[in-house]
């Protein structure tokens, strides 16, 4: 039970300010509250009293949404629903719309905020690894002012970040990748509601014919304490020829990806699996040849 | 605590309450709004129990602070149906016989209500994904997933509304047609009240003190501080219980709370109550108990040897039942066989989960009778218990079935009705125990965990000589159904097949396991799990197919079980034929199917799981268009 003896709702970011200045030591900043909840039951934390919470979703700014030709700023506190419900969002982050359908459920993804999924750094978050493939840079605010890093250097552990003391995230900036085509393999004990046991954001752009790949991006996660880029296989995927075997020779990569506490044997096997079929879903998404991928390596791959 | 000021709009009607800052938005409906028709199931946002509109969005409402709600429309399950008249996915679940306990089905209606609101054509694929969560567990979800169809074929004018309606059956006809569950309209509009919905005035609040070790001498209980506080009416420990304390479904083993020691991680020790449930658990937490560790036993085998811990001094051999079954002779029966085969099984323990968590009320009518209300699945053998345990006359104590929100054997042992009882004999006032969910699955019997080997004798031709089996099944700290239990699983454990010598030992023990008691089949399911599997492993070392070693030793009408139980007739052979049918099956023994398997690649077998289905089924060359 979540016990607290006040809940504040600023409508800006200078009340926000001025509310943690005033109880400092003495409050959590809260969003969505799906894994604030939770957390503060039998089993984790227990019962938990904290004098204050501060609930940001209503800061204007944390709201905010800006898609460019190039570019994509989103607000903190953009529920992950967003991601399926605004078709020129999705065109400009086409991984995250398929992330986004296998984000809890339609009801905690409509509360469920992506500066909350960052912010509590779980390796298995699923928003995270879209993210980082879009070299996403993490917006700080605080009452002396801003700064940004990249997402990549922002988390530093499982739970860990850079957030300072008196910090708020406010926002991500992040390339936008239109003509893209993106897909999103995740895995757990079953389809809703459900921890990641592996997933991947892969993003595909191919050149008019649906043959050569111009551009590729990978994330993963859930297998090591913070999510990847795999960069190595976009290196040797960029300017190939697709093919079935180009795709399994970019899954036989010896990366020694898997480097979790537990199930080692099965992560690899899935992530092997799920490199193939996110590339080959992907690939389809953005225009793929009719020819360029055989069916049976779609079936040994579905 | 610095009050809220909510402004809403709640079911179309303003609101303007104060309401404490951490309230979720479910305790605000539930409890200040007393709109109970969303239930709590988990608190964790895992069922989907307490899902409700906000702004037109579907949201669990276990997961939402109340301060969200401010200005916000409201929309829950009693706003579907408001001057009675259902709405048509509530006829629709209705018809369909969506409902059986009920209580995921407020939510349920809900999801399904934003299902066909996003999308009024989706396919069963799209409904499934959408309903996704939302957890059921008595209908399999098929029937759900039945009517929202249907619900939706109604709406988009390809179904005709009186498809909606019970289907006309003559001279009120009903064997062998499909008619609606008189129930189902209460389950559907959320108007049925579960012990939880209940409230009565001047009710106090129940929290219980739980054990955080698994066998531990209790040296002493310090409630003082505890009834110190204000707002605290009563704390009771074993110490309270005026009568022979002791229940359980065979052998009254177990205290209403810990008696002198505990014996696993969540018995009860102590409840508290109190004016409201924040009170009432602070001043658990103020409850001082000094323990004494004791060597646990958590191994059923281990608590059968010599110098085990024993858990109960009456059985010092941590026996609860042993139930032997002798027929013909077993070894002369193994000597006769051309095959002899020996394999282990094991099961674990499972967590029934229903919805809806142990809840409880109790009161005091005005004739001096103890009531107490709450979903148990065995009332009248509850009533004899707790008078023995409250001395009380049978005539001054009175059990009240609440509607059960799923048991499933569950909710058959008297786990907290005692200590409600004792709590309103105390203060004289109703008090109300609701479980959370991590309470039912700490403090709750589980299905036995087992541990078989068993040893069957065939002949070439597939005919079964001898059977000899022995189950060892981890009953946890108290008895329960063990013993009932360990009958079930000895009368079945050879099936329903002609054996002529049969030696059976099932053994129910005791552990400072977490009680197990009654699931769904009783004991059947861990010995027929046995049996079943060694007879596919002995029907592959035959060359037999499965089907077909069944039907060679099938019992037939007017057969004898191994109990000498006559059976007027046997529908064995039926039912293989059905099986056998509906599967799809590839005749042959298991080791000579090739690599194909046929019998998984018909129309009735359901593809991989995936997400996705509202893209479309054609969602390639996104990015090129």
């Amino acid at each position: 039970m979540l016990i607290c003896d006040e809940y504040i709702t600023p409508a800006s970011l200078a009340e926000a300010f001025a509310a943690m200045e005033t109880h400092r030591g003495h409050y959590r900043v809260v969003a969505g509250c799906t894994d604030t909840l939770p957390w503060a039951r039998e089993g984790r934390a227990g019962d938990v009293e904290i004098p204050v919470l501060i609930d940001v979703t209503k800061i204007p700014e944390l709201n905010e949404r800006e898609v460019g030709d190039h570019r994509v700023r989103l607000g903190a506190a953009t529920p992950i629903q967003r991601f399926l419900d605004d078709a020129a969002l999705g065109c400009a982050m086409p991984a995250m719309p398929r992330c986004a359908v296998w984000f809890a459920d339609d009801q905690i993804r409509a509360q469920a905020t992506l500066g909350g999924n960052v912010v509590n750094a779980s390796p298995a978050a699923d928003a995270t690894p879209c993210l980082e493939a879009h070299d996403a840079v993490v917006e700080l605010s605080s009452a002396k002012g801003k700064r940004s890093m990249a997402l990549r250097d922002f988390i530093t552990g499982p739970g860990k970040t850079q957030l300072a003391d008196g910090e708020l995230v406010t926002g991500f900036e992040c390339d936008a990748f239109p003509g893209y085509g993106g897909s999103f393999e995740k895995v757990g004990h079953r389809r809703s509601l459900v921890i990641s046991v592996v997933c991947l954001a892969v993003m595909v752009k191919l050149d008019r014919e649906g043959r050569t790949i111009d551009d590729t991006r990978l994330a993963i996660a859930g297998i090591r304490p913070v999510p990847r880029r795999l960069r190595e296989i976009e290196e040797l995927l960029r300017g190939k020829k697709l093919s079935g075997a180009l795709l399994e020779e970019a899954a036989d990569m010896p990366l020694d990806l898997v480097q979790s506490r537990t199930r080692q044997d099965y992560r690899r096997d899935v992530v092997r699996g799920f490199l193939v079929r996110g590339l080959i879903a992907a690939a389809k998404r953005a225009g793929a040849s009719p020819d360029a991928l055989t069916q049976e390596l779609e079936a040994a791959y579905g | 605590m610095v009050d809220i000021r909510l402004n809403a709009t709640i079911n179309g009607r303003k609101v303007s309450r104060d309401a404490k800052p951490h309230l979720r938005l479910l305790d605000f409906l539930r409890d200040d709004l007393n709109l109970t028709g969303n239930k709590e199931g988990c608190g964790a946002g895992e069922c989907g129990t307490c899902s409700v509109f906000v702004d037109g969005v579907l949201m669990k409402s276990c997961l939402m602070p109340v301060a969200k709600a401010q200005g916000a429309q409201i929309d829950t399950i009693e706003s579907l149906a408001k001057s009675g008249e259902l709405s048509v996915l509530q006829k629709a679940f209705h018809k369909a016989g969506a409902s059986q306990c009920g209580y995921c089905i407020p939510g349920m209606v809900m999801a399904a209500t934003a299902a066909l609101r996003a999308n009024p054509f989706a396919d069963r694929e799209e409904i499934k994904e959408r309903l996704g969560g939302n957890i059921c567990r008595c209908t399999g979800y098929q029937k759900i997933f039945d009517a929202v169809e249907l619900a939706r074929d109604v709406q988009n004018g390809r179904l005709p509304a009186t498809a909606l309606l019970e289907t006309d059956t003559a001279d009120g006809e009903v064997i062998g047609k499909s008619v609606r569950r008189i129930d189902a309209p209460s389950k559907v509009s959320g108007r049925l009240k579960y012990a939880g919905d209940m409230t009565m005035p001047g009710m106090l609040y129940v929290q219980v003190l739980r054990s955080p070790h698994a066998h531990a001498r209790i040296v002493s209980i310090d409630t003082s501080a505890a009834l110190a506080m204000e707002g605290v009416e009563s704390v009771i420990t074993s110490a309270d219980v005026p009568g022979k304390d002791g229940f359980g479904v065979f052998v009254h083993d177990q205290p209403i709370m810990a008696r002198d020691k505990v014996r696993y991680v969540g018995e009860a020790i102590a409840a508290v109550a109190a004016e409201d449930a924040l009170t009432a658990k602070r001043a658990v937490a103020a409850i001082k108990v000094v323990y004494e560790r004791l060597v646990p036993v958590f191994d059923p085998d281990e608590a059968m040897r010599v110098g085990a811990a024993v858990v109960h001094d009456y059985a010092p051999d941590n026996i609860t039942k042993h139930i032997p079954i002798r027929v013909g002779d077993v070894e002369a029966g193994f000597a006769e066989s051309d095959l002899v085969i020996e394999e282990n099984y094991s099961t674990q323990a499972i967590e029934h989960a229903y919805l809806e968590p142990e809840a409880g009320l109790a009161y005091v009518d005005h004739d001096d009778v103890v009531t107490v209300v709450s979903p148990s699945q065995n009332i009248t053998h509850h009533r004899h218990m707790l008078a023995r345990i409250i001395a009380r006359p049978i005539s001054k104590v009175r059990f009240i079935m609440s509607p059960v929100g799923g048991g499933f054997g569950g909710k058959e042992d008297m786990i907290y009705q005692g200590m409600l009882a004792l709590l309103a004999m105390k203060t004289m006032r109703p008090v109300r125990l609701v479980y959370t969910r991590e309470e039912s699955i700490i403090s709750t019997a589980k299905r036995h965990p087992s541990r078989t080997t068993l040893r069957m004798g065939v002949m070439r031709d597939g005919r079964i000589r001898a059977l000899a089996m022995r189950m060892v099944c981890d009953g946890g700290a108290y008895g329960l159904s063990t013993e009932g239990v360990m009958r079930k699983a000895a009368i079945l454990a050879a099936g329903p097949y002609n054996i002529p010598n049969v030696r059976i030992d099932t053994f129910g023990i005791y552990t400072n396991n977490t009680p197990s008691g009654a699931f769904r089949s009783f004991g059947a399911l861990q010995t027929q799990f046995a049996t079943e599997s060694h007879l596919d492993i002995i029907a592959e070392r035959l060359g037999l197919d499965p089907f077909e070693i069944r039907r060679i030793n099938a019992m037939r009408d007017g057969a004898t079980t191994h109990t000498k139980q006559k059976l007027g007739s046997v529908s064995l052979m039926r039912a293989l034929d059905a099986a056998e049918q509906a599967s799809g099956w590839e005749a042959g023994a298991p080791a000579v199917r090739g690599p194909t398997r046929g019998d998984l690649a018909h129309d009735d077998v359901r593809p991989s799981v995936t997400l996705g289905a509202r893209f479309g089924a054609d969602d390639t060359q996104e990015a090129a268009e």
